[in-house]
């Protein structure tokens, strides 16, 4: 197995071709544009979590000068629209499900007259009792009223409040778990929490005629279209989405937003329209959060380790609507087993509709939390052993030709390699203070094939430009593409720009969302290089009157090969003949072969292609009197296959590690009784600072990879935060000596447990 | 009720009128249209809207425009001498600081004071100065690098 840890050469290279205009201030995000003439957008939300609504009147609104459009649902199509269903309408009609729900937009000269209009629109309500309590939410009130005649996908086992059902099943969990010689279990819960990118979104819309531009802060701008185009009832053609520099992800600008509310709002005021967030808006009103969880394990093994039978029951907050989370119940279903060998499993998951924000992708969706909890299960089964967590890992995790969850055999993979590496990093074993502790966890991802097409073309100076479907959300997995593109021209990265983030020029995109971008656009990109490395030696070939076979393309050159001296610059052959240009898209993997027979809720996910592995250790310090925790040092080893640009992988694995941090400790959406959230601040939703974060060490494992990305890469950007809670939870409990099963850990149920734990 | 004031920005002065309760943020981003400083939380609490209001550093968001009256503001768009770059901005290209780069502006005005009033900062100094500045992509770790470069004295650092 090929373990690379001297930095290359490419590391200390790469500069981001997009750098320069970020750190001189230059660079335009959303928010930074202004249209001339432009009118700015503002929201009228419910003013409850779950209510009827019987009567919105927008007189006084639309009365009051330099307001110049006010939309309720009566204005635009009755068109309901979702990911795998179909729920949610652009204005809410008959009942507002959350209190982010939006009944009326408002576009008017200026910011602060669209908000006073906004506060001038009257809305009466039926009070109805919320769904806040979502592991109870079967045999509530309905959420969805009329969830039967939403379309959607019939396989999720949609009934009532519950909008998906998933299992993973193998074999006979139950006789498996009475023959065992140990069982342990434990039940877990987590808040939801928030993917917080520092640049709150931002939309503007303009319309040309029949077509409207968007400008907006999304991470997936083909979704946004397909979005805009389904509620306005236009063609795709007819809608454009440009995304202007973007302030981060996370997966909360995946999705479908608020392009439609500025486009309609355009439309209506002739002119363009401006929407702008507040912080506050980012948590409230965004559709888009981490779902809370209630996870519940059973695990048995033999003395030796052998994990014999696992259980699992998990419920998943899935909030007011479906959006793009409809797989998750499958998804926490085969985190819950994790990249072990387990002989038997019995787990299913619920996805269930609450009367609070939507659940939707954020970084990993339902990794950490199930992995956070599984984790723990692992330690507390090595206690209950006599066995050394890390050993009975050993022993436990997957490794080539080891069968998964659903009897996938693995092809070569480190998974083990991960874990002797984060171990061996962080220490594991030494003496420490009594008020400090190592944990271990482990966990998994899986890469998403998905089609995606890029241009490349050369221009008459020997430089080129790379247009791609592609989007950047900040992670420089776009900006890699020139190394890609380059290295199949014999050219440099420095030859090529990037035209990206533009629907109207490159193909349909999947966007910046399942660490996708490498795996599948990078493919693309290398497929239309390729186009053109075949016209470069057809040309050259006919120049130097050669074999096309005996030419190659080094350092800007077509030579011959073993006689270098007989060569022609890429500038000339570009100089002289042409055009060179090339598409491409790169074939698609398959997903690997399972049995899933047994299983309900098959969504895809039912087996991992090419699955990014993981260890994480942390050292951390608790301070039992204050329940504080300090997390000192996170060693961090992943297989994420072949690194393209090593730098921009670790800067992966370092923001990911310290979301994760505050993921386990600080960051928390707290919901009241009536589903309004607590904290929809950054005063008392708190990430983790400069101060706080910890030394992180990387190692990659970077193990050939079959049915994977460029080179044999797999995806990075969700993996860096799965395992981190669950590091650290097993760190907490060696200090306090039992587990903290509240997600986050924050001082309180520190303290809590700690104090359980002494009696 | 709005007021006359100048704004000095980057060594130009710009005549303004501005409400009482403008913030400096809107001011230079509306109003001057100087719009590197980013809002990212209105509320003092991420650091994006920072400038360097007489050399000290400042959340412009919770400072009113017509408190800098007179005063020398600098912005993101001052620290680059003429088309180069600032030590501090071409190290923090060459560290990978940069990823989104909506935490950038303010980064680099909070570690262009620190370096300033402390030109060679041990890494915890770095990690305090820089913890009024909330970073959701980098986990901190290469900007802690960038600034440690480009402080005095340390090898890769070019000093000036
Ligand atoms: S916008 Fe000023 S501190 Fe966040
Ligand atoms: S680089 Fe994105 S917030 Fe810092």
């Amino acid at each position: 197995m090929a373990t690379v840890e001297e930095p290359r050469a490419a590391e200390a290279l790469f500069i981001r071709p997009d750098g320069k205009e970020k750190v001189t201030g230059l660079g335009r995000y959303t928010a930074d544009l202004n249209l001339t003439g432009q009118a700015h957008a503002k929201l009228r939300y419910a003013d409850h979590a779950h209510a009827r609504i019987t009567r919105v009147d927008v007189s006084k609104a639309r009365a009051l000068p330099g307001v110049l459009a006010v939309l309720t649902h009566e204005d635009v199509p009755d068109v309901k629209y979702g990911g795998m269903v179909q729920d949610r309408r652009l204005f809410a009609k008959d009942k507002v499900l959350w209190e982010g729900d939006v009944i009326a937009g408002v576009a008017a000269l200026t910011a602060e007259l669209a908000e006073q209009a906004v506060s001038l629109i009257d809305v009466e309500y039926e009070r109805l009792e919320p769904v806040v309590d979502f592991a109870a939410a079967e045999g509530a009130p309905l959420v969805h009223e009329d969830w039967e005649s939403d379309s959607g996908d019939d396989t999720m086992g949609r009934d009532g409040n519950r909008i998906g059902y998933s299992t993973i099943v193998k074999g006979d969990a139950d006789a498996a778990m009475a023959e065992a010689d140990v069982v342990v279990k434990g039940r877990y819960t987590t808040d939801c929490s928030q993917g917080v990118p520092i640049e709150p979104r931002a939309v503007i819309a303009e319309w040309h005629g029949d077509r409207v531009t968007v400008w907006s802060s999304t991470q997936v701008p083909y979704a946004a279209r397909a979005g805009v185009a389904t509620v306005l009832e236009i063609p795709e053609s007819s809608v454009r989405i440009v995304v202007p520099l973007l302030g981060g992800g996370f997966g909360a600008k995946c999705d479908f937003h608020f392009e439609g509310h500025v486009a309609a709002l355009a439309r209506a005021a002739r002119r363009p329209v401006k929407l702008v967030f507040s912080r506050r808006e980012e948590f409230v009103a965004v559709d888009h959060r981490r779902e809370g969880m209630v996870i519940e394990l059973e695990t048995g093994a033999k003395a030796d380790g052998t994990i014999v039978a696992h259980r699992g029951r998990l419920v998943l907050d899935k909030g007011a609507y479906c959006g793009e989370g409809g797989f998750f119940a499958q998804m926490a279903a085969m985190h819950a087993c994790g990249p072990y060998r387990m002989e038997n499993i019995f787990v299913e998951a619920s996805l269930n509709y609450s009367n609070t924000q939507p659940s939707s992708s954020i970084r990993a969706p339902t990794a950490p939390q199930t992995c956070w909890a599984l984790e723990q299960q692992i330690d507390e089964l090595a206690h209950a052993l006599g066995l050394d967590p890390v050993e009975l890992r050993r022993r436990t995790l997957i490794e080539e030709g080891a069968e998964g969850p659903t009897r996938q055999v693995f092809e070569k993979l480190g998974m083990k390699e991960t874990l002797e590496r984060a171990v061996e990093m962080i220490g594991y074993g030494r003496e420490l203070p009594e008020d400090e502790a190592i944990g271990v966890a482990c966990g998994w991802w899986p890469c998403f094939g998905a089609p995606s097409g890029a241009y490349v073309q050369l221009h008459s100076d020997g430089t080129g430009t790379i247009i791609t479907g592609a989007q950047e959300n900040g992670t420089g997995a776009v900006m890699a593409f020139p190394i890609l593109v380059a290295e199949q021209l014999g050219m440099s990265p420095g030859d090529f720009s990037l035209l990206y983030q533009d629907t109207d020029a490159a193909p349909w995109d999947m966007g910046s969302c399942g660490s996708q971008t490498t795996f599948n656009s990078g493919r693309a990109a290398i497929a239309a290089a390729v186009e053109v490395r075949e016209q470069l030696l057809d040309a050259a070939a006919a120049k130097l009157e050669v074999d096309r076979e005996d030419v190659e393309l080094v350092d800007g050159e077509a030579r011959v090969k073993g006689a270098p001296e007989t060569s022609v610059t890429i500038v000339d052959l570009v100089g002289e003949g042409g055009p060179f240009h090339g598409k491409g898209s790169g074939d698609v993997p398959e997903a690997p072969e399972c049995d899933a027979e047994g299983c309900v809720g098959r969504l895809g996910m039912e087996s991992f292609l090419a699955p990014q592995l993981i260890t994480q250790a942390a050292h951390v310090k608790v301070d039992r009197e204050t329940g504080v925790v300090r997390v000192l040092k996170v060693a961090a080893a992943h297989d994420s296959g072949v690194i393209v640009n090593p730098m921009g992988a670790n800067g992966q694995v370092t923001g990911g590690v310290v979301m994760g941090i505050g993921q386990a400790l600080t960051e928390g959406t707290q919901i009241d009784a009536e589903g309004r959230q607590r904290n929809p601040y950054l005063l008392d939703y708190k990430l983790t600072t400069a101060a706080d974060a910890p030394e992180i060490e990387i190692a990659w494992v970077e193990t050939p990879t079959a049915n994977a990305g460029p080179k044999g890469s797999k995806g990075i950007g969700e993996p860096p935060c799965v395992a981190t809670s669950g590091a650290i939870a097993n760190a907490i409990r060696n200090v306090i000596g039992t587990p903290v099963r509240q997600l986050p850990m924050t001082p309180e149920r520190v303290w809590t447990a700690t104090r359980e734990g002494n009696q | 009720m709005r007021y006359q004031a100048t704004l000095t920005v980057n060594g130009i002065p710009y005549p303004v009128e501005v409400e009482a309760t403008a913030s400096l943020l809107r001011v230079v981003r509306d109003v001057i249209g100087l719009t590197g400083s980013k809002e990212g939380c209105d509320d003092s609490e991420c650091g994006a809207c920072m400038m360097l209001l007489d050399g000290r550093p400042v959340n412009s968001c919770s400072y009113l425009a017509l408190q800098a009256d007179g005063r020398e503001i600098t912005t993101v768009e001052g620290l680059a001498p003429g088309d180069g770059l600032a030590p501090l901005q071409q190290a923090l290209l060459e560290a990978g600081g940069v990823q989104c780069g909506y935490c950038t502006p303010g980064m680099l005005i909070s570690a262009t004071a620190l370096l300033s009033s402390n030109p060679r900062p041990s890494e915890d100094e770095v990690r305090v100065a820089l913890a009024g500045n909330l970073c959701r992509c980098t986990g901190y770790t290469n900007i802690v690098s960038a600034v440690l470069r480009a402080s005095e004295g340390h090898p890769a650092g070019t000093p000036g």
